[in-house]
């Protein structure tokens, strides 16, 4: 099936309005407006980068919560890059692609929290290899 | 057809006039027709939208295989067997200088892309080089840091930590190796053929492909290095 | 120079495969003579190798699936014979090539005999049901095709050139490592999987991308038929976790060829992550092929009942349902390993609850029947068949995720019965059913009813005597996998099985009847309205078999069951709608990359199970500058003009013509 002949009715330069769109694509917009939004991109992952660089070399914040505190940062930056690089809105023309998006974190968080609860409670019944962990088992 | 002899079709139609309860049965008259009502309804996407979204799908699953070998490394980060441990091969000065090129490479991809987008060749061009030469310090560094460990003796046949930590790098290196591959291709294409439709629906794919090795490098130096050098 | 290979990989001093293979090979090369002398080349190159188009591809797909089945069933005789005569006994195959046999039957049956078969019926159905002309990446679907077959022939060379893995159709580590399994079976395994794999995730890509952004005009989600859900579905879950097992073989790869330590026992590996990520695959696996079962049922009640089928939405939401707690499910194939309370509890409650989608199915397709005029067609009995038989093995299955009685069946003929009483009953009776009822549509005739009638017979008979006496061994204490018995008392019930295996021999052998019966009476079964069923979706719009382009003029659809109210409308009207303009149409030409890259994977992956590193490396360029060759070409799509299309168009308006004014004449019109 051809859709080439759709593309090529449209004026150069141009994306097409339709009601849908692909990831990293938007309707109707000149460079400029990809440009600022690479702009602010870019200038919003610097800081979260440095922040995060920042956070684990120095001992600002409470120890134990600096994984979480760069845990936060890292999706934060992650979200970044989403709407400012790969144009993910939530808008209706974007609706499929941020389902399919949902459905593959879901897919992510699965395999990774189930592997770990999983793997860490097969962990928990196995025979201590130390001898110090064999003596604590004794009644 | 049954046994009467008449298709299931047409006594339908005599059943559900018999039928006033219309038991399982829904009206199948002409409706409105509701164009450009969203959902798809009004007919297939353009290529270029099924393009990204296609493309949009693939990188979901590639990102479901990193996830098994971020999985692996959680589950082996403590299995050093004697050996070295994470804090033992980490330099972050090298990590954050591989992050910032990486960072800068994803924005002279977007760039690249709002060239594309002004149908622009020559910046275009000019600004996929600068993606492809950062991307190429990029991997030069994390072989520089894969060779100074091997020369230390640490190797992925040390220990299970060790193996899933090259496991899990070493595989976004790939991807960035491909990456360039593939950009090496697509710069030969625009020089040859200019921005057909197909080579332009290629650049979109490119970009996402940058950006999303981004969105895992932001992971990977969070996890593995951040959280392991502390 | 050529690796690890030399003349010893070529097993000469066992008869069974040394024979098979020199059978299999003066067949295939009888049919190259044949194709050769005949001239059926460029045929064969131009309208199936290369070509683009989704029915094609579906249908090579089938005819793979079948081929493998045929092989996975003799792999299946050859166990159930060896059972019965090694009690207490040798038997007549060694334990070496036992353990290869029943890893091979597994990983043939499930991956590259169900696989291609469910994704021919998608690749066929979806494009058409959907009122479109292709899916949205023809190339690459012609790649994930050859890919598929790619693995597929790996996997039958191991039967000559060397050996197969011996570790089960799973290969778990430690076994599956090279301290324990030095030879060459393990990596066939690996390659062959990996590379199918890929080729199955390409498909699942493209299906996906097809159902959500290629539906023809006023095709919306909730008026697409449900077998149309169920493959987006199950390719929703090929896409979540093909990745997965691309990602598990490929540490296990790296385990095997460079030495490093995922899974091995030493230096801290963890065998168990193995288990616990090929699950993550291996379940939702299950669920990928039964999905699409479903859906073909879904079809076939509806339309042999004369009704739409009941609860059509509850039916959307049961199977989505099922898509996403499938994801949640897998540890219950290692209760046994050794978690806490706590996880087994949760994976055993998760697995539960998906037996409460599948009961919602069951109510709906009995409900689909009731009320309706059902007329038992062989498609039909499959089906009914079906519902009987999966519901034994839904039950069984729910008994097993109880983590209590899992310990005590777990591994044993109880799992074997369970679920080949699911895909059995499940996936290959919905094969048969589909085979049935859309072989009209893709080859103009039907299937002469009477042989039909036989092989269900034969299979569903066979099915329960070959397959009851497994859950009584297994309740009884007797594992799988077993070379030979020391339980004599096992005998009677191992005789009955080999008793099933013949009949449903007998079941096979009606299914060919069938088939060269229905080629010679072809004029008499011949199906010249495109509607040999009364069908309800706009598969049954198109002429049998449909013209290339599937449909000359996109259907406009107006209401569920998109054909059904069209046709409704005609009967009532006594007129088919007005005869629309006529436009070219574009199609996607045909391209030979599919098999190219596929004859480059099956080199790399030889080159690698034999380390051969040069061929490697010469087979990756290869395949890349094939890539870069293909990316360069100028002409995508050709043009069908309006004539062609206007021409196929009126000979489909005609046909019906004559079955409208046929029904008039005999008053049959309301
Ligand atoms: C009601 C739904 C189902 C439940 C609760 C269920 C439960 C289970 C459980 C608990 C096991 C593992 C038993 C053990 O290893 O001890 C198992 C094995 C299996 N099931 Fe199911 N099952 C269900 C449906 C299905 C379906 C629909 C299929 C296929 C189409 C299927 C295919 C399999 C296969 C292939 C295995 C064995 C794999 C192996 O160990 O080699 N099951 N099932
Ligand atoms: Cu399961």
């Amino acid at each position: 099936m051809s859709n080439l002949a759709s593309d090529e009715e449209l004026p150069t330069g141009v994306l097409d309005n339709r009601e849908d769109h692909s990831p990293g694509d938007e309707p109707l917009e000149d460079a400029g407006h990809w440009v600022r939004h690479a702009n602010l991109g870019l200038t919003l992952s610097i800081l979260l980068t440095a922040g995060a660089f920042f956070l684990a070399g120095s001992n600002i914040i409470y120890g134990p919560a600096v994984p979480i505190a760069l845990i936060v940062l890292a999706i934060a930056q992650m979200g970044v890059h989403l709407v400012f690089f790969l144009h993910i809105t939530t808008g209706p023309d974007n609706t499929n692609n941020v389902l399919a998006l949902a459905f593959g974190i879901l897919v992510v968080f699965l395999i990774v929290i189930g592997s770990i609860w999983i793997m860490d409670h097969l962990m928990q019944n196995m025979m201590p290899t130390r001898m110090e962990d064999m003596m604590q088992m004794q009644p | 057809m049954t046994e009467t002899g008449l298709p299931a079709s047409v006594e339908a139609i005599r059943r559900v006039r018999e039928d006033p309860h219309r038991l399982g049965h829904r009206a199948h008259g002409p409706a409105e027709i509701i164009a450009g009502a969203g959902h798809g309804m009004t007919g297939p996407a353009s290529k270029r939208i099924i393009v990204g979204y296609g493309f949009w799908i693939y990188l979901l699953s590639d990102i479901v295989v990193f996830s098994c070998f971020f999985a692996a490394f959680a589950v082996q980060r403590g299995a050093t067997a004697g050996g070295p441990t994470m804090d033992q091969i980490i330099e972050v000065p090298r990590v954050a200088m591989q992050t910032a090129v990486l960072l800068v490479s994803s924005y002279t991809c977007m760039l690249s892309f709002a060239a594309t987008n002004a149908r622009s060749r020559l910046w275009t061009q000019v600004f996929l080089a600068a993606t492809g030469i950062l991307g190429l310090v990029f991997i030069l560094l994390e072989l520089q840091e894969f060779a100074e460990l091997a020369a230390r003796g640490i190797t992925p046949q040390r220990s299970g930590m060790l193996t899933s930590f090259f496991g899990l790098v070493g595989l976004h290196g790939l991807h960035v190796s491909a990456g360039l591959l593939w950009l090496g291709t697509m710069m030969a294409q625009i020089l040859v053929k200019g921005f057909r439709p197909e080579i332009v629906h290629r650049l979109i794919c490119f970009n996402l492909f940058w950006h999303a090795l981004d969105i895992v490098w932001i992971g990977i130096f969070t996890i593995v290095y951040l959280m392991g050098a502390g | 120079m050529f690796g690890k290979l030399d003349l010893s990989a070529v097993p000469l001093s066992e008869p069974i495969p040394l024979i098979t293979s020199a059978v299999v090979i003066l067949v295939a090369l009888g049919v190259l003579v044949l194709i050769t002398v005949r001239g059926w080349w460029p045929y064969l190159w131009h309208d199936w190798i290369t070509s683009v188009d989704h029915k094609r591809i579906g249908i090579m797909y089938c005819l793979l699936g079948v081929l493998m089945l045929i092989r996975g069933f003799a792999d299946a005789i050859m166990m159930r014979t060896q059972q019965a005569v090694a009690i207490n006994a040798e038997g007549y195959l060694t334990p070496e090539h036992y353990n290869q046999i029943f890893t091979a039957h597994g990983t043939i049956m499930i991956l590259f005999g169900a696989m291609p078969l469910v994704l021919g019926f998608m690749n066929f159905l979806v494009p058409l049901q959907l009122g479109v002309r292709d899916v949205a990446f023809p190339t690459f679907n012609s790649v994930g095709f050859w890919l598929t077959a790619s693995g597929a022939l790996l996997i039958n060379i191991s039967l000559l050139i060397g050996e197969f893995a011996r570790t089960g159709w799973l290969p778990y580590p430690p076994l599956s490592e090279t301290a324990y399994s030095p030879g060459v079976g393990v990596d066939y395994y690996l390659w062959a999987v990996q590379i199918s794999g890929i080729g199955t995730l390409i498909t699942g890509i493209n299906i996906v991308t097809t159902v959500l952004k290629m539906r023809c005009p006023g095709m919306s989600y909730l008026r697409m038929p449900v077998f149309t859900w169920t493959a987006l579905a199950s390719c929703l879950l090929i896409v979540a976790v093909f990745p997965v097992l691309t990602a598990t073989l490929a540490m296990l790869t790296l385990d095997r060829y460079v030495g490093w330590h995922y899974f091995t026992n030493t230096a801290g590996g963890n065998p168990m992550m193995f288990v616990n990520l090929i699950w993550a695959w291996g379940h939702p696996e299950v669920y990928i092929l039964i999905l699409p079962a479903f859906g073909i049922f879904s079809e076939i009640f509806s339309t042999f009942s004369g009704k739409p089928l009941f609860g059509y939405r509850s039916m959307v939401a049961a199977t989505l349902f099922i898509c996403v707690v499938s994801l949640l499910v897998w540890l219950h194939h290692f209760f046994t390993m050794g978690a806490g309370a706590a996880v087994n509890t949760f994976f055993g409650i998760s697995s539960s609850i998906i037996a409460v989608g599948t009961g919602v199915k069951i109510y709906n397709w009995i409900f689909t029947m009731y009320g309706g005029r059902v007329r038992f067609e062989v498609p039909m009995l499959w089906s009914m068949g079906f519902i009987f038989t999966f519901i034994i093995g839904g039950l069984t299955g729910v008994l097993l995720a109880i983590p209590p009685a899992d310990f005590v069946t777990h591994n044993s003929l109880f799992l074997v019965a369970h679920f080949h009483n699911v895909i059995i009953g499940g996936v290959v009776f919905a094969i048969f059913a589909g085979a049935e009822f859309w072989f009209p549509k893709a080859f103009g005739f039907r299937l002469y009813a009477g042989w039909g009638k036989v092989a269900f017979w034969c299979a569903f008979i066979g099915f329960w005597v070959t397959f009851t006496p497994l859950y009584i061994l297994g309740l009884e204490g007797m594992t799988r996998r077993l070379q030979h018995i020391n339980v004599p008392e096992w005998g009677p019930w191992l005789y009955v099985s080999v008793v099933g295996v013949a009949i449903l021999i007998v079941g096979v052998v009606a299914q060919v009847v069938q088939l060269v019966v229905s080629i010679r009476d072809r004029e008499l079964l011949r199906d010249v309205t495109g509607d040999p069923w009364d069908g309800r979706s706009l598969e049954w719009a198109t002429p049998s078999p449909p013209p290339f382009f599937n449909f000359a003029v996109m259907p406009n659809v107006e209401g569920e069951e998109a054909y059904w109210g069209i046709k409704l409308r005609a009967i009532e009207t006594q007129q088919l709608a007005p005869e629309p303009k006529y436009a070219p149409i574009e199609m996607p030409v045909h391209s030979p990359v599919g098999v190219y890259t596929a004859f480059f994977a099956t080199v790399f992956g030889f080159a690698m199970i034999w380390h051969i590193w040069w061929l490697a490396i010469v087979a990756l360029v290869a395949a890349f500058a094939g890539f870069v060759v293909f990316a360069w070409r100028d002409v995508h799509e050709f043009e069908v003009p309006a004539e062609e299309v206007a021409r196929a168009e009126r000979a489909r308006r005609a046909s019906r013509e004559a079955l409208l004014r046929k029904l008039s004449e005999e008053g049959a019109l309301p």
